[in-house]
């Protein structure tokens, strides 16, 4: 037997557990488990607080977006037209 | 047909089925130093409504407007310089609005500024289905398609807002 196989053995080697070592390990697993949150209802509610603003908000800035697009969109055509009817009235060269 | 084929199909067959006619001036949009691209669908123009107020004249005129058509899609781009985009640009847009489908009620045309604008309609079983608006300037070119059955008295009232003077207090600028 070389020194490794010495070293593992006494390494290895069955050893008996201190005293009262079982019981200490029953006691903690029958202590609660301690987490660091808890569900609580408040926060479901919360939660769905926020989705629900959060939701109400993104379909404020989308609709404001259209708005502002369709705005714009009759703008341009309101420009165009303002320029049509001011010469189909005084212009001698409007052709139909 | 393959699955692939069906989609690309889809995706060139379902713009033309919301706009009238193409307007094939995508091309512009890189030598423009403003353009302007808008492409509202039914469900936008019905979902902006809601958010248009009512007790202001001009959003209540819009809201009014907006609440039976079908669509509006603008292209819209200004230039630098003038000679960016050619007549064959214009062309491509006025030769898909021909009769019977369109009719041309007006054409303004001033040598002094450059300045052309023409208004089409396109009716069905009598009723209005669509305007489109070709104008075009020196160094702007706009082309307007609006959607289904457009209210042309309230269409031609817009001219009297969003900051424009009412044509009835307002004398034509040159007479050519």
């Amino acid at each position: 037997m070389d020194w490794l196989e010495q070293e593992l053995k006494v390494a290895l080697e069955r050893k008996a557990p201190s005293a009262g070592f079982a019981e200490r390990v029953r006691a903690a697993a029958r202590a609660p488990q301690r987490r660091w949150w808890k569900p609580r209802p408040w926060m479901a509610a919360a939660a769905m607080l926020l989705v629900a603003f959060g939701s109400f908000e993104y379909r404020e800035y989308r609709g404001r977006q259209a708005k502002q697009r369709v705005l714009l969109a009759l703008r341009i055509t309101a420009v165009k037209l303002h320029y049509i009817q001011q010469h189909a009235r005084g212009s001698s060269e409007v052709h139909q | 047909m393959t699955r692939r084929a069906w989609l690309t199909l889809c995706a060139f067959v379902l713009p033309l089925a919301a706009q009238q006619f193409q307007f094939h001036l995508e091309h512009l949009a890189a030598k423009a130093s403003d353009a302007v691209d808008l492409s509202l669908n039914g469900p936008t123009l019905q979902f902006a409504a809601k958010f248009l107020d009512g007790d202001d004249p001009d959003e209540a005129r819009v809201k009014k407007l907006i609440t039976s058509i079908d669509g509006i899609y603008i292209k819209h781009f200004e230039f630098k310089r003038e000679g960016a985009y050619s007549p064959a640009d214009v062309e491509s847009v006025r030769s898909q609005l021909k009769a019977p489908e369109w009719s041309r009620i007006v054409g303004i045309s001033s040598a002094e500024d450059g300045e052309n604008a023409e208004v089409y309609v396109r009716a069905e079983n009598k009723k209005i289905s669509g305007v489109a608006i070709i104008a075009t300037a020196p160094k702007d070119l706009t082309v307007v398609n609006i959607v289904g059955p457009v209210d042309m008295d309230a269409l031609a009232e817009l001219s009297g807002h969003f900051g424009l003077p009412h044509l009835k207090e307002s004398k034509p600028t040159r007479r050519m």
